[in-house]
C-alpha cells in the first residue's frame, strides 16, 4: 500500500517433494521436484542417486547418526486465521494506517504492508520418521521515507525489512496498532532530514532491543551455526571466529551474555515440532555467564564433534535440503529495569534504534550496524535525534562491553525473514528475542 | 531448446482469466548444485519445478498468484485468486499500473547452450576433482560451488503478447584456503559449462592464497587497484542504487538530478547490454518487453536510469524493459545485464604499476548501503587483499573495512583493463535467474578504508 493506493497483492502456493539420499561409498544427493507422483518420485530418487555417485567420493559424509523417530503432529499457534478473512478486512487495516503516514510533502513514499504465510509439512524418513506440521507466520509494518535538499531519510515501525512477523495469526497484526504509530513515524522521517549527524568518536551505546535482535543474529546467532565452524559453509555464508574446541572454555562476551536457542518458544519464527530432519524441537543454551557452552547443529555437522544434533536443520521448501540455521535465538533479560534506567545511569552516550544497515565480515567478527534513528543521551536523558547514525567493532571485544540489560517487561521477541544462506539460496525466518541493551566504549559515527 | 511447451502453458493458463486484462509468465528451472568444503563434495541440488504467474489488472490495480500446480484445477485456482486480488485492491480505488504493454517482437540471442542443459553430474563431478587436484597439489582445500541451470520461460498475455525465452547459465567458484585461514577466489560464470575451466579457476584462486604473514593497514584514503570480482559486486549494487527509474522518480536514487551531468571519470562508459558476447543474454523483461541496449553512464556523464511498464508511467516515459516481475516489482526495476567497457590496461600489473602505495582487492564481501541517495556503501575485502608498494603488488594484507560512495570510487578510477569478466554472486534465491555484470579491474585514485580485520 502507498499513495493512498494498493501497489500490489502477491500470493503464491507451491507444492512439492525433496528427496535426500546417503549413497554407502559416495555421498549426499538431493532432488526436487513438483510432480508427487510414484513416477515423479522414483524419478527425483534416480536423480538424487545419479548426482551423488557422479561427486568425488566422500564416505565419511555418507551417514547420519540415528534419532528416535519423530511422529504425530504439529501446529503453531493461530487465534484468527488470515486466509479466512477477506482481502477488503486486511486491507482496510493497512490503508488506515498508510493515509496517516502522508500529509507532509516531504514524504515521498509511504508503505504499509502486511504478509501471512501458512507453511505444511508431511515429512517421512528411513529412520521411521513420520510426521506433519503446520506453521502459520503473520505481521506487517509501515515505513516513511523523506527526501529534501539532496538528503533522504526513513523511519518504519515496528522495525525494518517487511515489520514485525511472528509464528501467529491476524492477531499479531492487528496487535501492532500501525495506525497509532504512523503519525509519530512520519514525523520523525521529515525531522531526520535536518537532524544532526552521529558524531564520531568512542562513547556509550544503548541499543534498542529490535536492533540488538540483528546484532544478536549477525554477531552470535551466525557465528554458533556448526557447519560455518567446520568450514562446510566457507563458499558462500563464510566460517567463523569461533572454534570447536572453543566450546566450554571461550569468553564470548561480559558475564551479563546469556544467550539459548530455543526452537519452542511461543510465536517464534524459529520454532516447529521438529526441524527438516525430524530432530525434536529443543532449548539449548548457548552462552552462560559470558562462555560458550554449544553450538547450532544439525545431524551431521553434531556428529563431525561428536555431539548430538540440536535440532537446528532447517529447509526453505520441498525444493532446497536442510542445513543449519538459527532457531530463535534470544538474549535473557537482565535487571536493569527499563530503557529510561538503562539510560538513568549514562552521562553522555548515543541510543540507535531499527536497522538500516548491516555488514559483517566472512568469520562473524568485524561488523558495521547503521540504524534509522540515533538520539543523543545526555545526563541519563535521551535528547535530541541524530541522523545516519552508525557503530562498529569486533565481535567479543563489543559483547565484552555488555554493562546492562533491560529486564523481562522490555524484552520483546523479534522476526527475521531474509535470513540467506546456503546454495541454492534459502531464506531462513527466525526470531531473537531482546531487551534493550547497554554498552560501554563503542565506536559510534564511522560513516565518514 | 525452444520453450514451447511452457508458451503452451502460459496459453492455458490465461484462458482462465479470459475477459480480463491478464498476463500469464511461465518459468521452468531445471538445475543442478554440487558445493564442496575441504575438497570433499559435500551438498548436491537438483531441481525441476515449473512456476506459473498470473496477473490480473483491474482499474488500475494489479492482483498477482503464483503456483506450480499447472492442471486445470490448479491453473483456476491461481487465476480465481488473482483476479480477487485486483478486485479488491481496485475497491480501494483507482490504481497507478497503466495496463500492460503492447505486444513487441523480440530478438534472438546465444544464451542456450544444448550441453549445459543436459544437467549432467560427471561433469560437475569432473570439475570439482580438478579443483580439488589443483588446490592439493599447493597444499590447500577446496571450497565453492559448480552449478549449471536451464530456464524457459514464456509470457502470454490478453494484449496479443505471445513470447518465449531458453537460457542456459553455468558458474563455477572456487576458495583455495591454507590451514591457517589465508585464502584466495576465483569464480567463472558463462552460458555453457564446456566455459568453465576448473583447472585454471583452482590454480588462479592458489595464485592469490598469501604465504607470508599479512599486515595492517590504517584508516584512510588509499589508491586501490580493484579486481574484476570486486568491480562487478559494486556495480551490481550501483544497479540498484542508481539506475532504478522508480526511486529515481520518487527523488530517492543515487543519481537524482544528475543525469546530464558527469558522474565518474571521463573513461567510465556503463550500459544495459543484454545482448553482447560475454553476457548472460535474455529476450525480454517481466512483463515482455524486448530488451534492448541503453547507455546509462557515457564518457562519465549520467544518461539515463531504467524503467518498467509502472515507473515509466510515473516518470512519463517509457519502459526500457527492466521489469523484474510481472507488472513490476514493488521495489522498482533494475538493469540485469550491466556492462562497463574495458580500457587499455593489459591487466593488473599494468593498473598497479603507477601506485606508489595502495591497495590490491580481489574480492569485496557483505556490501551494505549506508547511504542510498549518495551511493554510499561499505563492505569488507576477502580472500586475497594485498599492499601495492612501489608499482608491485608487494605482500598480503589482512582483509579491511571500507565505507566509500561507488559514483566517487567511479569518479576516481583513473584506467581499466583491457579485459572484461562477467561477475556474478550466482546468489539463487527463488527462482533461478543468474545475471552478471560484465566489467574489467580497475584504478581509482582513492578508496576509503574505514576499519580493518587485524
Amino acid at each position: 500500500m502507498s499513495a493512498g493506493r494498493v501497489e500490489g497483492i502477491d500470493c503464491a502456493t507451491d507444492a512439492g517433494v525433496g528427496i535426500r539420499v546417503a549413497v554407502p561409498g559416495c555421498g549426499f544427493g538431493f532432488a526436487a521436484t513438483r510432480e508427487a507422483t510414484k513416477t515423479g518420485l522414483e524419478i527425483a530418487l534416480a536423480r538424487a542417486v545419479a548426482i551423488a555417485r557422479a561427486l568425488p567420493t566422500t564416505p565419511r559424509r555418507a551417514s547420519l547418526p540415528p534419532v528416535p523417530p519423530a511422529l504425530g503432529h504439529w501446529a503453531g499457534p493461530c487465534e484468527i486465521d488470515p486466509f479466512e478473512l477477506s482481502l477488503d478486512e486486511r486491507l482496510e487495516l493497512l490503508l488506515t494506517a498508510e493515509a496517516l503516514l502522508r500529509g507532509d510533502p516531504r514524504i515521498v513514499r509511504g508503505v504499509a504492508e502486511s504478509l501471512a504465510c501458512r507453511t505444511v509439512v508431511a515429512f517421512a524418513s528411513s529412520d521411521g520418521a513420520a510426521f506433519t506440521q503446520e506453521r502459520t507466520e503473520c505481521g506487517g509494518g509501515i515505513t516513511a521515507d523523506a527526501a529534501a535538499q539532496g538528503e533522504t531519510q526513513r523511519r518504519s515501525y515496528p522495525c525494518a525489512q517487511g515489520g514485525s512477523v511472528a509464528l501467529a495469526g491476524h492477531e499479531h497484526l492487528i496487535g501492532l496498532d500501525l495506525a497509532a504509530h504512523a503519525p509519530r513515524v512520519a514525523e520523525e522521517a521529515v525531522a531526520l532530514l535536518s537532524a544532526p549527524p552521529c558524531p564520531t568518536g568512542r562513547t556509550t551505546l544503548v541499543l534498542g532491543d529490535e536492533q540488538l535482535a540483528l546484532q544478536i543474529h549477525e554477531s552470535i546467532g551466525h557465528a554458533l551455526e556448526l557447519d560455518r565452524i567446520l568450514l562446510g559453509e566457507a563458499s558462500y555464508a563464510g566460517t567463523s571466529w569461533v572454534s570447536p574446541t572453543d566450546i566450554g572454555t571461550l569468553r564470548y562476551g561480559s558475564p551479563l551474555l546469556a544467550i539459548s536457542a530455543d526452537a519452542t518458544l511461543p510465536e517464534g519464527l524459529g520454532s516447529f515440532g521438529w526441524d527438516d530432519e525430524g530432530v525434536t524441537a529443543q532449548r539449548t543454551v548457548l552462552i552462560e555467564d559470558g562462555i560458550l557452552r554449544a553450538t547450532l547443529s544439525d545431524r551431521q555437522s553434531a556428529a563431525t564433534i561428536g555431539s548430538e544434533s540440536g535440532g537446528a536443520a532447517r529447509a526453505d521448501g520441498f525444493a532446497r535440503q536442510p542445513i543449519v540455521r538459527m532457531t530463535n535465538v534470544s538474549l535473557a533479560p537482565g535487571e536493569s529495569g527499563t530503557l529510561e534506567e538503562l539510560i538513568a545511569d549514562v552521562p553522555s552516550g548515543v541510543y540507535m534504534e531499527t536497522n538500516r544497515s548491516w555488514s559483517i565480515d566472512d568469520r562473524r567478527l568485524h561488523f558495521q550496524f547503521g540504524t534509522e534513528v540515533g538520539r543523543e543521551i545526555r545526563a541519563g536523558r535521551l535528547g535530541r535525534l541524530l541522523r545516519n547514525p552508525t557503530y562498529a567493532g569486533v565481535t567479543p571485544k563489543f559483547w565484552g562491553s555488555l554493562e546492562a540489560v533491560a529486564g523481562a517487561p522490555a524484552w520483546r521477541l523479534w522476526g527475521l525473514l531474509n535470513c540467506g544462506k546456503g546454495e541454492p539460496g534459502q531464506y531462513a525466518h527466525v526470531s531473537h528475542g531482546a531487551a534493550p541493551a547497554r554498552f560501554a566504549d563503542v565506536e559510534v559515527g564511522v560513516l565518514r | 531448446m525452444n520453450a514451447d511447451g511452457e508458451l503452451a502453458l502460459a496459453r492455458r493458463a490465461l484462458e482462465h482469466l479470459s475477459g480480463e486484462q491478464a498476463q500469464a509468465t511461465v518459468t521452468r528451472e531445471r538445475s543442478l548444485f554440487t558445493r564442496f568444503a575441504r575438497s570433499e563434495a559435500t551438498q548436491a541440488t537438483a531441481i525441476d519445478d515449473t512456476t506459473v504467474e498470473l496477473l490480473c489488472v483491474v482499474q488500475g490495480q494489479t492482483g498477482a498468484a503464483a503456483t506450480n500446480r499447472i492442471d486445470d484445477a490448479g491453473l483456476a485456482h491461481a487465476a480465481q485468486t488473482a483476479r480477487s486480488a485486483a478486485a479488491a485492491a481496485a475497491r480501494s480505488g483507482p490504481g497507478t499500473y497503466p495496463g500492460l504493454p503492447s505486444p513487441s517482437a523480440i530478438g534472438s540471442h546465444e544464451g542456450y547452450d544444448a550441453e549445459t542443459a543436459r544437467l549432467d553430474a560427471a561433469v560437475a563431478g569432473a570439475a570439482l576433482a580438478d579443483a580439488f587436484a589443483c588446490c592439493r597439489e599447493r597444499g590447500l582445500e577446496a571450497f565453492g560451488i559448480w552449478t549449471a541451470g536451464e530456464v524457459l520461460t514464456a509470457i502470454a498475455a490478453s494484449t496479443g503478447t505471445a513470447v518465449a525465452d531458453s537460457f542456459t547459465d553455468a558458474h563455477m567458484s572456487v576458495i583455495a584456503r591454507r590451514a591457517d585461514g589465508r585464502s584466495g577466489h576465483a569464480a567463472a560464470t558463462a552460458v555453457a559449462t564446456a566455459s568453465i575451466d576448473a583447472e585454471s579457476l583452482g590454480r588462479a584462486a592458489a595464485a592469490r592464497v598469501a604465504t607470508e604473514e599479512p599486515g595492517t593497514l590504517a584508516p584512510g584514503s588509499y589508491p586501490v587497484v580493484l579486481d574484476h570480482a570486486a568491480v562487478g559486486a559494486l556495480l551490481d549494487l550501483l544497479g540498484s542504487l542508481g539506475f532504478n527509474g522508480l526511486a529515481h522518480t520518487e527523488q530517492r536514487g543515487a543519481l537524482c538530478g544528475s543525469i546530464g551531468t558527469p558522474v565518474a571519470a571521463a573513461a567510465v562508459n556503463l550500459a544495459d547490454l543484454p545482448n553482447v558476447p560475454g553476457t548472460l543474454p535474455r529476450s525480454f523483461d517481466a512483463e515482455g518487453v524486448p530488451k534492448s541496449s541503453l547507455a546509462l553512464i557515457q564518457d562519465g556523464i549520467a544518461q539515463a536510469v531504467v524503467y518498467d511498464t509502472r515507473s515509466a508511467a510515473l516518470a512519463g516515459t517509457s519502459s526500457t524493459g527492466h521489469a523484474l516481475a510481472p507488472g513490476g516489482s514493488p521495489d522498482g526495476p533494475e538493469p540485469s545485464n550491466l556492462v562497463l567497457a574495458g580500457g587499455d590496461a593489459a591487466g593488473v600489473e599494468e593498473l598497479c604499476a603507477p601506485i606508489e602505495r595502495g591497495l590490491f582487492v580481489t574480492r569485496l564481501w557483505y556490501l551494505a548501503t549506508v547511504e542510498p541517495r549518495h551511493a554510499l556503501v561499505t563492505g569488507m575485502t576477502r580472500d586475497g587483499t594485498f599492499l601495492i608498494e612501489d608499482g608491485v603488488i608487494s605482500r598480503p594484507l589482512h582483509d579491511v573495512r571500507f565505507t566509500d560512495s561507488v559514483l566517487q570510487i567511479l569518479a576516481a578510477t583513473e584506467a581499466l583493463s583491457e579485459r572484461l569478466r562477467l561477475v556474478s554472486d550466482h546468489d539463487l534465491y527463488g527462482r533461478r535467474f543468474a545475471k552478471g555484470v560484465l566489467c574489467p579491474a580497475l584504478r581509482a585514485g582513492a578508496f576509503r578504508v574505514t576499519g580493518g580485520s587485524a
